[in-house]
This record gives C-alpha cells, structure tokens and sequence, in this order.
C-alpha cells in the first residue's frame, strides 16, 4: 500500500510522539500494579505531615527476613515491644508491658500487660499475642535468624490470663528486659506457614504501634498515618512519610527547599552548610556506634588450630599496646569526622553512661616517643631500612585493610600509616570491600583493619565478639566465621562475659561489664579510633518538640523507640504545603501537553512542508 | 523542518518486505533463521556464563548478610542451607537453569522476595527515564545532525557540535546535580519548580491520572539530564554520515536535475545516511534496560541500574543472575532486530 507522502510523515511523528506520550501511563499502570496498600483517600499533604529523608530502602517489612536499619526503623514506629527503653538513658521502660517481676530464684519472669490495646485492624491484643510470638520463634528455626539469642534461655512462655506473660528460663536472664522482638498478632501470623513466612513481604503490617503503614511505593516512599487509639497515647501529627533517597546531597537539596523536614546521618561537609540555612536546626547528636583498628592477634578456630597468614608480632600485647600510643586519635576526630565525634576508648561507647567504662589516666595517649620505647625495650630493634625487626627476625611489616565503601575509612588508615610509620612499623594499605573484607578477616588473612560496630543498649552481643567461642570454625576445608574478628581469646575475658550474661541485678552487672571493657583495654585488640557523631538537621519552620534519646544530646530519630515521632507537633504557623500538589498537576499536566503539542506542530510542519514540494 | 527527517527513519512502506520477493525466499528465510538461532545460542552461553562469573566473586553471602547480626554458627548453616548454598555447584546450576523455563529466578537473599517481583518494580522506572530520553534524544539529535552536517562549517555547525560534545563529555550526575540546583532549587531569578528527586509524591498512587501527571513532572529534570548527555551520540554520528553522502556522485546528480536543495537533503541524502543512527538507535534501546545508575542515584530513581549495583553487594546471587539475564537478552534481542531490519532499510544487505 502506498500512502501519500504527507500523510506517511505525519503518522510516523505522531506515532513516536504519542509512543513517548503513552509510556507514562502505560508504565505507571503498570507500577500501580504491584501488590502495596494503596491510598483509599488522597489525604493532602498539610503542616502535620512529617516527611523524613531515609538513604537507604528498606529490604522486606516482614520483621523474621528484614534486616536493614531503615526497616527497624518501620517497625519501630508500627510494631512494640514488650518492654522499651527510656528516652532518657535506654533503661527498661513499659511498652507493652506496663509493669514486671523476675522471681525471687531468677527462673520466672512475669509481665503484666496494658489492658485495652488494639491491633491497627481492631482486635484486641491479648497475652495470647505475645505467647504466640515467642512461641512462633522458640518453635521454628528460620525465625531464628533475627531473634534466636533472645530466646536462647527461655523454656516455656505461659499465658495465665489474658493480661499476664509468664516466661520460665532455663537460668538468670538480664535479657528478658530487652528483648527487641516485635510482637505480633497471631490471629493474622498463625495462617502463614514456616515455608510461606521465609517470602512473606508483610506489605500490610498489622501492628499496636504509633502509626499505621497506609502505602508502601517501592524504592520512593512509606506514608502512615497516626493511630489515633496508641494505647500510649496518639501522636501530634496526622502523616508520617518515609521518603528514599539514594544520594546524600539530593536529600540535603530536598530538605532546604521544604520537601522534607528531617534529614539523618549527613556528611560533616553538608551538616556545615546546612547550619546557616534559615528555617533549619542542626544537631551533632551522640550515637552509638564507633570504629576501630582491629589487630589480628593471632587467628585461630575455637579449637584453637591456627588458621590464616597473620603476622606473628601482633600476638605480643606489648606491640599492638604499642600501636595504640600511635595513634592520634584528637586529629582524627577533626579531620576525619571533621570534629563531629570524640576520642575512643573502651567497646561500650559513652552513650550508654551507666554502661561505659572510661580508661581515665590509664588511656592510652598520643606519644610516639612512648611507644618506641616500649617497642625497643621489648626487643624489636630499628633495622637499616628504619623498619623494626621481631627477635625472631620478622620485619613489623603489616597488612593495613580499609573499606571502599566508607570514606572515613579510607581517610584513617591514611592517617594510621602515616604514624605507625614513625615507630618503625611498616603498613602496606589496602582499600577493599566490606563483603571481601568480611571474607579475608573469617579466614584470618590479615594483620590490621579499619572497621566499626554499632552497639545495642544491651551490652550482651557486643561482648560476646569478643569470646573464645566466636572464632571462625572449620569444617572440612571450609572455614566459617564468627562474630570476632580480632580472634581475641581470653578465658578471663570469657568468664566475665558469662557473668555479666546472667546476673540481673543491672548495677551489679554495668560493673562487671566496666571490667570486661578494662581488660579488653588492656589487652588492645582493638585501638578504638572515636564514636562518631550522629549529624541531623531538620526544619524548624515547621516541627518542634523532638525528643533526643539519650536526653540530652542524643539522636532525634533512628532511636530504641518513637519518641520523636510521637511527640513532634507542626509549627503553629507552619506554611501548609497542600498547593504543591496543585502545583504538580499543573506542571505535569504542561509537560504533557507540551509533547502532544509539539508533535502535532511539528507532524502539521512537515506535512505542510511536503505540499510546499510537492 | 526538523521531523520531516524522522519521518523517513521509519522502516518505509514503499521498501518490499523480505519474503515478498526477489532472489530466492528460502535465502531470507534461512538469513532470518541464522540470526535467529544465532541469538539463542549467544543467550544460552550468556546464561551459562552469568551463573558462573558472579560464584568466583570470593565473598560469602550468607556471611555478608548475617553481618553484624546476632546469629549463631549453627543459625549460618541453616540460612545457608535454606538459600541453597549448602548444594555443590552444579546442583545449583542445574535448579537454576531448571526453573528458568518456567519464569522462575529464584529468590533474592536480599529482599527475599521473588526475583522477578523485585525486578518487575524496579523496570518501569527506568523503562520510563532511559526509554524517554533515548527516544527524545534520538528525535532532536537526528535534528541537529542533519542542519549541523548539511550546512557543515555554519555558526549553528560550530555551536551545535560544541555544545553535544561538552554535554556528552559532563558526567551525568554533575549535570543532574546542576539541574537539582538550579531548577529544584531555584537560582536566581530561575524558580524552583521542579521536584528534586523521587517519581511520585507521597499522596498519590500510580494509577490515578494525578498521579500520572504527577510522574511526568518528576520526571522532567532526569529525563532532560539524560537527553542532553545522550544528544551528541546520534546528532554526530547523523552529521558524520550526512556529511560523506554530501559527496556522492547521486548528490551531483539531483543538483543537476534541478532539485532544490532541501528536497536533496530530505529524500535523497538523509535516507541514506540514516543505517549507522538507526543502529545505533536499536542497539541503545537494547541497553535502555540496563539503566543510568548515576542519574537513578542522583534523582533517586529506583530502577534496574541501582538495583544491579545494590545485588553485587552481598552478593545477592539469584538477584544478580535475574538483572543480568535482562541486560543480555536486551542487547542480544536488540541485535537481532537490528539484524533483522537491515534488509528492510537497505537493498544492499538484502542482496548478500
């Protein structure tokens, strides 16, 4: 068939354009497919919407597969736990529970719960709840995975009436005050099977929690409203949107224009030029994580068979005692955290102050005179190329890994390199992997790394990396790893683990936790290097009334808890922000009509343009 | 005049179909055949090869995952053995080719959720930013190709090409981050009107024509970032290849017939010169689906690119091989089309 020429033109541009034009809908029908709670109103987004900027997705919102701190963060503020901890000091705090007793001979421990709670769907939370939950995860392996120390001494969890929990455990347990398990509705759980929940996506989270998740759009957003029957009473805000960015300095734009209100975990660099922004506050909060040099103090399984080519010297206490006098750790702090941070010292950062165990006048200051000395006296002599050389004949030659996935990191083993070499040892760096990383430290194949924790408020799991028990295992030709990674082994240390791990009294236990700290010290596994800063900023244009935890000085989102969340009220005279969807319309309506526009103008053209030819 | 020329990129009527007629139908259909079965066996040895490659990657998954995570040696094993991996390799190499017949990928460590759910949400995005802008790319490219290659040496010669090039040569994020800077934010008398990132506002669903629009006018700055740095692919490479017809002896020959000069230009100098954009064309919309990681990071776009690079961490094994099974089969599919359009554009091929 042979079209007139004019008209052949005019077909072809229109059906480009109008390919471009129909892609929107088709891929937005498409997206809207996918399975999520979606919008049954199309609530304006007003002044008491609280936008807050997460970097990074969650992974799955089914809390037995979730592991990311951005999906803690969704359960936090849906989900509760038996029993919190305090937005003033992380001490046990009602949550479900409004009060406990441990038995007398530490075996029992019961929970008397708040009368009244409400699931978001409306059916009453009962004991039954909470002794289907621990049940679900004491009974079944794969939900294991996230709680299973929790439960490690529970024997039985009994329901004598609708309001009591009552927990038999097999031996003193400080644990069962901070038991991060979300409790979870049975009338809904009991129907997915152990196979189904290991690919449950738990899209429509059924909680007691704050908020109540009204739409999840993958890789964009998670909007809740307030549940205005919060049996701790209902929120200040109406909306709470969760909003993933996937660059830092896109978020900090996002929130100095007002498309935010809260933005977390910022680079020093963009925290500084955020601070003389009109309508922002910033805040340096305390956080509880910290980052070290880990020393591989000799690598071996828990059967003790040595595993790995780490270099012998640093099983000497007196040279890795040694690396810790040479390190700068101040200039650290400041031209790496670009002073948002302070000095290290024990594995229990000073967040947790009742926990914290500070060196004091034993600490272990910049001096490299001290630290050459203590090398000489200790027999490692200077050789000619001014690297020191082991009695045995071993040059100090080591191994210095940092993460390319970190910037500090990279920027510290610089700094580390640059000093250790002043005391006659010689570091070759390395940037590699966390995931590399993770494999070369299991199979004990290096000397020093740079990497860091994160630390619970209960000082359990931390401790525990550094047991005997928690060595890399070997089976076969396979090695696995533990949790430690310096492969510290001490049977005194071990013992106090053990100790702390079941007295209940918590002053009794904070000073045998303090001792543990001061031999881990001592012992210089690890020289912690500084607990850095958690670097917030919000707009004070339109919220107030955050609640750090701790108070003062701690984070005001990403707590053990929702306290900001709950608390938070929109700025009376806050700008509301509803036009902007008006707005949107507006503008995208535009575009499109631009295309359209555009097509037809330039389809009339070259048909116009063909007649003039022909 | 600027589409007229896009109108005859199109594979146009008046060129017989391939098994219409001419020498032999059964030398077309065994061309057809070749390339076809050709494609397969590239797509098979591709599948093969991305089972394989990413396994040498030596980092342990389920080490990775469970990082920093309270979780007993014995709790390892038992993951390790729910996600596979306790199996030797060719176990798990003959369960994965397995399932692909029927669709099945596997499930992602990571999100553990299917492969093809986790991969289904994060496709149309980048369908929608990458297929926009190569196809926007495309029509203002071929423009600026013909005036630029027609009127070689002309101010708008000179301008044109500087300008694609400097863009081509911007990284793509800094471009993006200048278009956030002054066109989200505002700079100047310039007011920000634009979102800074994300597709949708968090009070509308796709579905709804609000919510549509809505997408549209996110999607603006992206989509114009893209296009400014893919433009000097196709207006270059249309100026290149117009500017080697302008000598043909054909060219001579119409200006002595008489023609006048843009009627040379539209119906005899750009038709031929149209084989290498159009390749080019095909074989870019092949990789449309792997993604722009650096504008989907910059404007927080969830699509294929971010997400291959969130499953080389880990690595996420079956999310790796789902993402770049699609990639390969794009670009082979790509090719194949390609192959077997040639002989629809140009006589030439189909004499071979």
């Amino acid at each position: 068939m042979k079209l007139p020429s004019s008209i052949r033109r005019r077909r072809t541009v229109v059906a480009l354009v109008a390919a471009m034009v129909a892609i929107v809908p088709t891929a937005t029908a498409a997206m809207a497919a996918s399975p999520s709670p979606s919008p049954t109103v199309s609530v304006p987004h007003g002044a008491s919407t609280f936008t807050v900027g997460f970097q990074q997705d969650v992974d799955n919102l089914n809390p037995f597969i979730g592991i990311l701190a951005s999906t803690y963060e969704v359960w936090g503020v849906t989900y509760d736990f038996l029993v919190g901890y305090s937005q003033k000091n992380f001490s046990p705090e009602p949550d479900l529970a409004s009060s406990w007793q441990e038995s007398p001979d530490h075996t029992q421990w019961t929970f008397h719960l708040h009368h009244g709670v409400k699931w978001s769907d409306g059916v009453p939370m009962t004991s039954a709840d909470v002794v289907y939950t621990f049940n679900r995860i004491i009974n079944n392996s794969f939900e294991q995975t996230n709680y299973g120390n929790y439960v490690a001494n529970i024997k039985s969890v009994t329901a004598p009436d609708a309001n009591t929990v009552v927990f038999t455990v097999s031996k003193p347990t400080p644990i069962m005050l901070h038991m991060l398990v979300p409790i979870l509705p049975e009338h809904i759980w009991k129907n997915i099977s152990e196979k189904a929940v290991q690919s449950y996506p738990n899209e429509n989270i059924v909680g007691t929690g704050p908020f109540i998740l009204e739409q999840h759009v993958t890789g964009q957003f998670l909007r809740f409203r307030a549940n205005p029957n919060y049996f701790l009473g209902a929120p200040h805000i109406k909306e709470l949107v969760f909003r993933i960015f996937q660059d830092e300095s896109t978020m900090v734009a996002a929130l100095r224009k007002g498309e935010i209100d809260f933005a977390d975990s910022l680079k020093s660099t963009s925290f500084n030029a955020l601070k003389s922004v009109k309508n922002i506050t910033t805040v340096p909060a305390v956080y509880s994580g910290f980052d070290e040099i880990a020393m591989n103090t000799g690598a071996a399984t828990t059967t003790g068979q040595p595993i790995g080519d780490g270099n012998p010297a640093l099983k000497d206490v007196r040279v890795r005692q040694a690396i810790q006098y040479a390190i700068d750790r101040k200039t650290l702090v400041d031209k790496v955290l670009g002073g948002y941070g302070s000095v290290g010292s024990s594995v229990i950062p000073p967040i947790y102050s009742a926990l914290h165990w500070d060196p004091g006048n034993t600490a272990y200051t910049f001096d490299l005179n001290k630290a050459n000395q203590i090398l000489d006296n200790a027999g490692y002599k200077r050789g000619a190329n001014g690297v020191r050389v082991s009695p045995s004949g071993k040059p100090l030659t080591f191994r210095l890994m940092g993460r390319s996935d970190s910037p500090t990191s990279r920027q510290t083993v610089q700094y580390v390199q640059n000093w250790l070499q002043q005391i006659g040892i010689q570091t070759n760096v390395s940037i590699v992997s966390e995931d590399n990383l993770t494999q070369i430290i299991g199979n004990g194949d290096f000397d020093l790394f740079e990497w860091g924790w994160v630390v619970e408020p209960d000082p359990d799991y931390q401790l525990s990396t550094f047991t005997c028990a928690q060595r890399s295992t070997k089976s076969g030709g396979t090695i696995t790893a533990g949790l430690s990674d310096s492969f510290y082994c001490n049977p005194a240390f071990d013992q106090l683990y053990q100790q702390q791990s079941v007295t209940t009294n918590l002053n009794a236990r904070a000073a045998i936790v303090k001792s543990a700290q001061a031999m881990l010290y001592r012992d210089a596994n690890y020289a912690v290097t500084y607990y850095y800063d958690n670097l917030e900023a919000y707009r004070n244009d339109r919220f107030t009334n955050f609640k750090p935890q701790p108070d003062p000085g701690g984070s005001l989102l990403f707590q053990y808890g929702a306290y900001s969340y709950r608390f938070i009220e929109p700025v009376s005279d806050a700008v509301t922000t509803s036009s902007k969807t008006g707005l949107s319309l507006g503008i995208g309506a535009v575009v499109v009509l631009l295309l359209i526009g555009g097509g037809m103008f330039l389809a009339r053209r070259s048909r116009s343009a063909a007649e003039d030819r022909e | 005049m600027a589409v007229v020329v896009q109108a005859e990129a199109g594979p146009a009527p008046e060129v017989p179909g391939p098994s219409s007629r001419g020498s032999g139908g059964s030398g077309t259909g065994g061309y057809v055949l070749r390339k076809i079965l050709g494609s397969l066996a590239s797509l098979f040895f591709v599948t093969v090869l991305n089972f394989f490659m990413f396994r040498v990657i030596a980092a342990d998954p389920v080490k990775n995952l469970t990082r920093n995570r309270n979780i007993s040696v014995a709790a390892q094993a038992l993951e390790r053995k729910r996600l596979g991996l306790d199996q030797n390799i060719w176990h798990q190499f003959l369960t994965y080719l397995g399932g692909l017949p029927h669709g099945y990928l596997g499930v992602s460590f990571k999100y553990g959720k299917p492969v093809t759910s986790v991969i289904g949400s994060a496709i149309w995005p980048t369908l929608l930013l990458v297929g926009t802008s190569t196809i926007l790319a495309t029509i203002i490219g071929l423009w600026i190709g013909i005036r630029a290659g027609w009127n070689r040496d002309s101010k708008f010669d000179r301008i044109s090409t500087g300008v694609t090039l400097t863009l081509y040569s911007m990284p793509e994020f800094w471009l993006g981050m200048l278009m956030i800077l002054v066109f989200a934010l505002g700079w100047g008398p310039i007011p920000g009107i634009f979102p800074t990132s994300g597709l949708i506002d968090p009070n509308l669903s796709y579905g709804s024509i609000q919510g549509m629009l809505n997408v549209a006018w996110h999607l603006v700055l992206p989509v114009t970032t893209l296009t400014l740095v893919y433009l000097a692919d196709y207006s270059l490479i249309m100026r290149a290849t117009l500017l080697d017809e302008t000598t043909e002896d054909y060219i001579l020959t119409a200006r002595a017939k008489g023609l006048r000069d843009a009627v040379i230009r539209q119906r005899h100098a750009v038709p031929n010169a149209l084989l290498p954009t159009f390749t080019l064309l095909i074989l870019s919309l092949g990789f449309v689906v792997g993604g722009a990681i650096t504008v989907e990071t910059v404007f927080s776009i969830p699509g294929l690119g971010l997400l291959s690079y969130t499953a080389i961490q880990g690595p996420d094994y079956p999310l790796l091989e789902g993402v770049f099974l699609l990639f390969t089969a794009a670009v082979i599919v790509a090719n194949l089309i390609a192959d077997l359009c040639y002989p629809l554009l140009d006589p030439r091929v189909r004499r071979t």
